[in-house]
């Protein structure tokens, strides 16, 4: 009973680690210096509508592909909407005029890399990839 | 050589489909420029649409566009699209000004935005005519004809003037409103299907308002939009004994609703649309009629890359007679199902890659109320009550 019990314990403790190593956060370049945004507001970023910070400089947006599974649970997790309404919202501003599409990171070491490099930038990662050296995390109330 | 030339396309197929989805970003972003281009089959039991369809294939049915866009400041944006749109014969597909415009948002924050744009605009009614042409932000192949009428596209993709816009958002989602003031472009096909056929002079576009409040939940699960234009054209005569200088008046309420789920997405869009034609001398009296349209739809995403539509669309030239029985009535050779369209539409789309897309159609129709004039030289003796249109299309976009 207690090896159950154990190999239990380990199952559980093994399957939070996994899901803990794909939680994404908001991740920002340290030129920004919020710490928290509102989920609205985070929404009107990555949905390409606010292009100001409020310090007035420009917001830089970087996104990993559509197909990318940690885009998935970053859209539906911290923004909590559906993907496909994401997209439909970009194509919707690109082919009108009325705005532009994010840039596209190729992977989560690119976004880290993008992120650090770029002034004003925003995007998403795992919380462990961030040190806080050139990037930190903003926290969505 | 045709198997020569099956072999090139699949190999330029498959190029295509495997190469990543790529976009021209320069300045770090500041510049972009996208595109798309598709390419339909159209296929008709009855009645041309998009070409000679009725028992054979038109290939006339294409869309090539290339945008760009430069965000010079934070809060100013330079955008302009050139479009090629090849539709049967109301389009031969000569390349013009889709847009192009300036957009210069002059105040920002946490709460929303205000702005004005500037030159050459969509014009932004109901949920889809902002994007009409582009496949991958339609529902279907064909957009709901009651409403996006193909027989009079022109008038109503883009006008040249001003639009203000501002967006509210709070807790409780976001209320956006705007309004455009300009001067819709124009052509011949939108002018036939004012006049018809034997039109001798032409419609030139005067001074049109649109006006748009949307509500969007947080989520985006529910929209609901309500769309007011008020459009004016004004007729030129040709020198010799043609009509007076008489005007059309269009004025259509459009109401507009969406429910978004995570798999399916339910649309239904309302068009109540009083019309005149006023002062065209006593060849052709003074006449106004309402007309109504409306349509509800289903999209359902079997899976990430598979979505099923089916959509009941339908449109009558005339609230008041919406079988048309009292304006056949009224005149010898008038038709009834000439006044209405009735149309049960089922779709097939599937995303090959995200840049790539593959889509099929099915439409049941009664009536001809749809149908482009210039498809259909013949008149309405020629036409079909009842007829079917199968459709094919291949889109690509960057």
């Amino acid at each position: 009973m207690p090896k159950f019990l154990l190999l239990f314990l380990y199952l559980i403790i093994s399957l939070s680690a996994i899901s803990g190593g794909n939680d994404m956060v908001i991740a920002v370049n340290n030129s920004i210096t919020e710490t928290r945004m509102s989920r609205n507001f985070a929404r009107q970023l990555f949905g390409m509508k606010a292009r100001q910070w409020p310090d007035g400089s420009a917001i830089k947006v970087f996104v990993l592909p559509d197909k990318a599974p940690q885009h998935d649970s970053f859209v539906k997790e911290i923004l909590e909407i559906f993907p496909y309404s994401l997209r439909a919202a970009w194509d919707r501003q690109v082919y009108s005029g009325t705005g532009q599409a994010p840039s596209e990171a190729s992977s989560i070491e690119d976004m880290k890399a993008k992120l650090a490099s770029t002034s004003g930038a925003i995007g998403y990662l795992p919380k462990e990839k961030i040190d806080g050296a050139k990037i930190h995390m903003v926290e969505v109330y | 050589m045709m198997r020569l030339l099956i072999a090139y396309l699949g190999l330029l197929f498959s190029t295509i489909c495997s190469a990543p989805a790529w976009a021209l970003d320069f300045n770090d972003g500041a510049i972009q420029i996208h595109g798309f281009m598709s390419q339909g089959m159209v296929n008709t039991s009855g009645n041309n649409f998009l070409g000679k369809t009725n028992d054979s294939i038109s290939y006339d049915f294409r869309e090539i566009a290339v945008n760009a866009s430069y965000r010079a400041l934070p809060q100013l944006l330079f955008a302009g699209q050139v479009i090629s749109h090849t539709a049967g014969e109301s389009d031969n597909g000569d390349p013009n000004i889709d847009y192009a415009f300036m957009d210069w948002t002059a105040l920002s924050g946490e709460w929303g935005r205000a702005g004005v744009r500037l030159g050459r605009l969509k014009n932004a009614y109901g949920l889809y005519n902002s994007t009409r042409d582009v496949t991958f932000t339609r529902p279907s192949i064909l957009l709901p004809q009651s409403i996006y009428f193909e027989r009079t596209r022109k008038l109503s993709v883009s006008s040249d003037g001003i639009n203000l816009y501002a967006d509210y958002i709070n807790d409780w989602g976001t209320l956006s409103a705007e309004v455009a003031l300009g001067y819709p472009l124009n052509d011949k096909a939108s002018d036939v299907a004012l006049l018809g056929n034997n039109i001798r002079g032409s419609f030139e576009p005067a001074f049109t308002q649109l006006y748009q409040v949307k509500y969007e939940s947080p989520t985006g699960r529910y929209v609901f939009a309500t769309t007011v234009v008020n459009l004016k054209e004004d007729y030129k005569p040709a020198a010799d004994r043609d009509l007076n200088a008489g005007s059309f008046y269009f004025a259509p309420v459009i109401l507009s609703a969406q429910y978004n789920a995570e798999n399916w997405t339910l649309t239904g869009e309302y068009a109540f649309r009083p019309s005149s034609l006023k002062g065209f001398g006593p060849f052709l009296p003074d006449t106004s009629k309402d007309g109504e349209s409306y349509y509800l739809q289903g999209t359902y995403r079997v899976l990430p890359k598979l979505e099923m539509l089916v959509r009941y669309d339908a449109e009558f030239n005339d609230r008041n007679d919406r079988n048309g029985n009292a304006y056949a009535a009224a005149k010898k050779g008038n038709l009834n199902f000439t006044q209405y369209t009735k149309d049960w539409t089922l779709g097939l789309r599937y995303d090959v890659t995200p840049a790539v897309m593959l889509r099929a159609e099915y439409h049941n129709i009664e009536g001809t109320a749809i149908l482009p004039t210039l498809d259909n030289p013949l008149g309405i003796s020629s036409y079909d009550k009842n007829w079917d249109m199968w459709l094919l299309l291949a889109s690509y976009r960057f």
